[in-house]
């Protein structure tokens, strides 16, 4: 199939799916909500064969890695294989058997899990660090952001409260009166960004959805 | 007979109106109307983050963040998508310079997409064989992407890292990582909870939709820049509507709640 | 040697260094327990509430969209949530997007949970597992629960589970919780909430509060819990202390080691700025 038929085929497509999308959040019409269900039930199924797509495709990755020894990739692509097929095999004998494979289990509880959790915690540190720099008062927009993060801080935390009672009110009108218009107008303006972003997509002039990105 | 489900008229009408200004504009600057878009600090920076890497010997980090994993996620596809527009750009630059630039993703469905835009930026610099997919690192979810990430911040110790996309939790991460080897950063997002860490951690911020109109600035795209200039007048729609139900709400007036819910 | 004044080196203290304090003071509190008091705000109070009115019987869903590595933030606001819901008499049914840990997470809340004991499966509960969250499938699981699930987690076909037998669309739950690392909140919010006004409840991790909060305000969300926090005064509200009130302790200690890093620097910062 040539480019352009490709192209032209997303483009009718994703039209054709937008609108009927488009036209049943807005109307009762009952033919169109069938189609409409048909059509979250396809997106469902492509999920999830995307997943079983996934899978083979990086077996085939790795596999290639390893028949051609790349560099420095290689071994890993080994690491990957051996952990791959454990997991697989394990998950068919739970599958098998009607019950979680007890290594399996264990290869989640106490390898995922902590690991999972060791790399989430470090944003803790880098959170940290990251407020020791940027927090200074250079200005007055930065003193007012420093003053309003540093009460917020002190009323999220209970000892704040212990110190002075002050805190968790003040802190509590930053959150509320101080933040909260902020998000808003981000999520305000994030949609109109994003509802430009559809209109343009639905009249094929977005090109980084039809692949034409570095155009 | 058709009818307009309850509550969701008005949303439709905003609808409509939103698609014909996109529309109406559009073609105004198609038709050589002249719309001028601010430059954004962080889109400017790129030349001297490439420049940068040039003179250092350094590669270039580029990632779109994690993106819920896929690109048919509503709110994180188009940022991701956003991202690897710019990229296009950015590779264009790097392969003027001579710079490396290794692109990071978790974002499965999204490799074919990355593999041709790059592809597609060196032969339109005539450095076809510039293009070398080792390039493309993929990593499946986010913690492994992000300990990739870390591991080739601390190995290569690119000159400067560029995070266009839908980011979570590993905004910070990437953010302080980049900042500890003195990388110079460049980064945007529409994803409301995590732009204080990137605006801390980075030099550069592309904000919520300057995210998607950063690619206008940098293509000059007649499209893209008419959109723009119809979300403009939908803000002082918005504006006027907030300004209105204000003035009411302080008299007790529902008038535009119950207008709004119909 | 050098000419930096202390007052330039308080600014640039390597981070190395404070990661140590850090490390190292967040271990006290674990050691020994200090106590802080705990004040309720709003937004969990709102998720107490709405909670509170549950009736005995009526069908509630907890949908965790959090993996493990979101334990701290979230996991001890399931818990006791779930707990309370149990308490009420609520039933229950779980699914969510987390891929690879859904299972490990189900499986801690029940073990934390023991007003579960008495609760009979597929009468009381039932644990559909993992589901392909993007906003189409949470759209058409508002519409057609049977359309996404067949079976449940166990493959029993969810048509013999009894709690299932007046259950099919977002109208027939009394209302939905999301435990949440990123957006997928949102999608409830827009495809259960504002299309078919099934009430919504946020526990989310602590990054994302300030995010969630406007949906909060908006009466989008009955309730929100923002990280151990959020954890923490549900657990005060439900009379029962768990990890997020231990946890308390060492947010009060982290949160004053960042004032005090900060006000070294801005001291540091002052003290130089004339010099500039």
């Amino acid at each position: 199939m040539s480019e352009v038929y490709k192209r032209e085929l997303v483009f009718i497509v994703a039209g054709i799916v937008a609108a009927v999308m488009m036209v049943t959040y807005f109307f009762d019409i009952p033919v169109l909500n069938g189609v409409a269900q048909q059509f979250q039930v396809w997106a469902l199924i492509i999920q999830l064969m995307a997943i079983g797509l996934g899978a083979i495709n990086l077996v085939r990755l790795n596999y290639r890695h390893i028949q051609r020894k790349s560099e420095g990739i290689w071994v890993f692509s080994a690491w990957f294989m051996v952990l791959f097929s454990i997991m697989l095999l394990l998950g068919l004998v739970g599958l098998a058997t009607g019950s979680e494979h007890a290594i399996y289990s264990w290869i989640f509880t106490h390898v995922y899990t902590s690991l999972s959790s060791t790399l989430y915690a470090i944003t803790g540190f880098y959170i940290f660090s990251a407020a020791y720099r940027a927090f200074r008062a250079r200005n007055i927009d930065a003193a007012i952001l420093l003053i309003g993060g540093v009460f917020v801080m002190l009323t999220n935390a209970p000892v704040g409260a212990v110190i002075w009672k002050g805190f968790p009110i003040i802190g509590g009108w930053f959150n509320i009166a101080g933040q909260v218009p902020a998000m808003r107008t981000f999520t305000i303006t994030g949609a109109l960004g994003l509802l430009a972003y559809g209109f343009r997509t639905l009249l094929g002039k977005e090109r980084g959805f039809y692949g034409e990105a570095g155009q | 007979m058709a009818i307009i489900i309850e509550g969701r008229m008005i949303a439709l009408l905003l609808l409509v109106i939103s698609f014909a200004l996109f529309y109406f504009y559009m073609q105004q600057a198609k038709s050589g109307a002249k719309i001028s878009a601010r430059t954004f600090p962080a889109v400017a920076a790129i030349p001297e983050a490439v420049g940068r890497a040039a003179e250092m010997g350094k590669p270039i980090y580029y990632t779109t963040g994690l993106g819920m994993g896929t690109l048919n996620n509503p709110s994180q596809g188009p940022q991701t998508l956003a991202g690897i527009s710019i990229l296009g750009h950015v590779v264009r630059l790097c392969s003027r310079n001579g710079v490396r630039i290794d692109y990071f993703t978790p974002i499965v469905d999204s490799l074919p997409l990355v593999e041709e835009t790059m592809r597609t930026a060196y032969l339109m610099e005539g450095n076809p064989e510039g293009f070398d997919p080792h390039h493309i690192h993929f990593q499946n979810d986010q913690s492994p992407y992000l300990t990739a990430s870390l591991g080739y911040m601390q190995r290569e110790r690119p000159a400067s890292n560029i995070m266009l996309g839908g980011f979570y939790y590993e905004s910070v991460v990437l953010g302080e990582a980049g900042n500890t080897i003195g990388a110079m950063q460049i980064c945007g997002s529409a994803n409301t909870h995590q732009l204080p860490f990137l605006v801390a951690t980075c030099d550069y911020t592309l904000i919520m939709e300057e995210l998607y109109a950063a690619s206008a600035e940098i293509a000059g795209d007649p499209d893209v820049l008419g959109s723009l200039r119809g979300e403009d007048i939908l803000k002082f729609i918005i504006l006027a509507l907030i300004g209105v139900g204000f003035l009411l709400g302080i008299a007790n007036n529902t008038t535009l709640i119950n207008l709004l819910r119909m | 040697m050098s000419s930096e004044s202390i007052w330039d080196k308080l600014q640039t203290v390597d981070r190395r260094v404070f990661y140590w304090i850090l490390f190292i003071t967040l271990m006290i509190p674990y050691l020994r327990p200090i106590g802080f008091p705990i004040t309720t705000n709003p937004p969990p109070k709102g998720i107490y509430d709405e909670l509170s009115t549950v009736q005995p019987g009526e069908v509630c869903l907890l949908s965790i969209n959090s993996g493990v590595s979101a334990w701290g933030d979230c996991l001890p606001a399931m818990v006791a949530c779930i707990r309370m819901l149990a308490d009420q008499g609520a039933h229950i049914i779980v699914w969510g997007m987390g891929h690879t840990d859904i299972d490990i997470t189900w499986r801690e809340i029940m073990d934390r949970s023991p007003e579960l004991k008495d609760y009979v499966y597929g009468e009381d509960y039932a644990y559909f597992g993992y589901i392909p969250t993007q906003e189409t499938t949470i759209a058409l699981l508002a519409e057609d629960i049977r359309a996404v699930f067949s079976l449940d987690r166990y493959g029993t076909p969810i048509n013999d589970l009894p709690i299932m037998k007046d259950v099919n669309e977002a109208k027939d739950f009394r209302l939905m919780l999301s435990s949440d690392t990123g957006d997928v909140q949102g999608y409830y919010i827009r495809q259960w909430h504002t299309k078919h006004g099934t009430p919504i409840g946020s526990i989310g991790i602590a990054m994302n509060a300030s995010g969630d909060l406007p949906f909060f305000l908006s009466g989008d969300l009955f309730g929100l819990s923002g990280g151990s926090r959020g954890g923490a005064e549900l657990e005060q509200l439900t009379g029962k202390p768990g990890q997020a009130i231990t946890t308390m302790d060492a947010i009060s200690v982290s949160h004053l080691l960042v004032v005090f890093a900060i006000i070294l620097a801005n001291v540091g910062y002052f003290a130089t700025r004339g010099k500039r």
